[in-house]
């Protein structure tokens, strides 16, 4: 089974599913093979459900969560929230809040 | 006989000489010369034009045997990469599969090639099949545009097709390929031109000696809903429920570029791998050729050597016989 960070939220595929094309937000994507699970962090992507229960999940970047730093993590999103109080055109303010919500995703990640 | 040999390997020679221009070569005809190191009064037959030629073609064959070397350990680098990129656009591929015989209004080709040349044949290739899918895709209402990258394609298209194209973009080498840059740039072709589908040429690299020039077909959002409604190979995604956002439209947009810039990044990195393969075998072929003109020209040097002693000597002996006889 797989858990995989949809827009729409956490959604669990489970062989059987129904095919679906499903686009990701930056979160954790969690592999549950037996009793064993890997976890990666996502930073966006998408995840297409096949009717025969394959799944694809392309991502633009993945990293498992271990090799993640969590004062980097900290220190961009100090960051991040500063150019979007900074930020004067529209399209400074979409990046800051993109970098913000990759940041806290990372955050939450490590956390929780 | 031998100059006239001499003369010929001088032009077929001439075409690997030009990226470093040698000019001591000249083929003269090895006359009896007045130039050099003859005490006056003994005429004797010069082998310095053979041996400034030998010294050449030893030049050569020594520096694209250090260029083969050079681009077998490239590759080694790229190949590793480019394979492990293949994964990346497959899922799109079983999901919207690749439909190079779509009909479109207005079709975009990225022809992608190298900066460097010396890489044998594949950017000819790649020019070819890009002028070919131009022309099949000219008729009423049909419109094809270029977009180059590389800029041994922007010199072959630029002379005939120079109103077709919309982006040129070279350079692309200058920094190790990642894919952060190949986003960027499929970006901008993105921003600044309007396509149905878009066929990226490029050559696949299948082994160290062999590149087969390939199409990757992406579609452009309307398109593939056009497709998906006429039923046929994309009748399927409309089985797929779209999850997020507020109208399929929009996620099938964001789709599309990702697999552009997914298909784009394998592309850039297998042409990157064929263009080394293609280095190192064009460089192969040529040191081994500069070593058989070496031991030709080996051959001629002896030859004219023991003519110009045997020369020496019969004058020699011959005026040695005149003061006695």
């Amino acid at each position: 089974m797989v858990i995989v960070p949809a827009t729409t939220g956490q959604m669990g595929v489970l062989p059987g599913h129904v095919a679906t094309i499903a686009e990701l937000k930056p979160g954790v994507l969690s592999v549950h093979e037996g009793n064993e699970t890997t976890k990666y962090f996502v930073s966006s992507g998408f995840v297409f459900i096949h009717a025969n229960s394959f799944a694809d999940i392309i991502a633009v970047e993945a990293v498992p969560l271990d090799q993640i730093d969590a004062n980097l993590v900290q220190k961009g999103l100090v960051e991040f929230t500063q150019k979007l109080s900074s930020a004067t055109t529209d399209l400074e303010k979409a990046e800051a809040q993109i970098g913000i919500d990759v940041h806290s995703a990372l955050n939450s990640a490590l956390t929780g | 006989m031998a100059m006239a040999a001499l003369r010929r390997e001088g032009r077929r020679f001439a075409p690997l000489i030009s990226p470093r221009p040698i000019t001591a070569v000249r083929s003269s005809p090895i006359a009896p010369s007045h130039e050099d190191e003859c005490p006056i009064g003994v005429r004797y037959i010069s082998t310095q034009v053979v041996r400034n030629r030998m010294k050449s073609v030893k030049n050569i064959q020594k520096i694209t045997k250090a260029m083969k070397m050079v681009a077998a350990s490239k590759l080694r680098a790229v190949q590793t990469k480019a394979e492990n990129s293949r994964g990346l656009w497959q899922p799109f591929t079983a999901l919207l599969g690749d439909l190079p015989s779509v009909d479109v209004k207005k079709s975009v080709v990225v022809t992608i090639s190298s900066d460097k040349g010396l890489c044998g044949g594949i950017n000819s290739t790649s020019v070819k099949i890009s002028k070919g899918i131009h022309k099949l895709n000219s008729g009423p209402e049909k419109e094809t545009q270029y977009v180059i990258l590389g800029e041994k394609a922007k010199a072959q298209l630029i002379r005939d097709s120079k109103k077709d194209i919309e982006l040129i973009i070279t350079e692309l080498q200058k920094n190790p390929l990642n894919y952060t840059q190949v986003s960027v740039l499929a970006d901008e072709i993105l921003k600044n031109v309007e396509f149905d589908a878009l066929r990226i040429v490029f050559n696949k690299f299948h082994s160290v000696v062999s590149f087969v020039p390939t199409v990757s077909t992406v579609l452009s959002p309307e398109i593939v809903e056009r497709e998906a409604e006429s039923g046929g190979k994309l009748g399927d995604l409309d089985n797929y429920e779209v999850e997020g956002g507020e109208t399929k439209g929009e996620i099938l947009q964001n789709l599309a570029e990702f697999q552009f810039s997914c298909v784009m990044f394998n592309a850039v990195l297998e042409n990157a791998c064929s263009e080394q393969g293609a280095r190192m075998s064009a460089m192969d072929s040529s040191s081994r050729n500069a070593g058989d003109m070496l031991d030709r020209l080996t051959l001629t040097y002896n030859r004219t050597r023991q003519a110009s002693i045997t020369t020496e000597l019969i004058e020699i002996i011959s005026g040695a016989s005149a003061l006695e006889g």
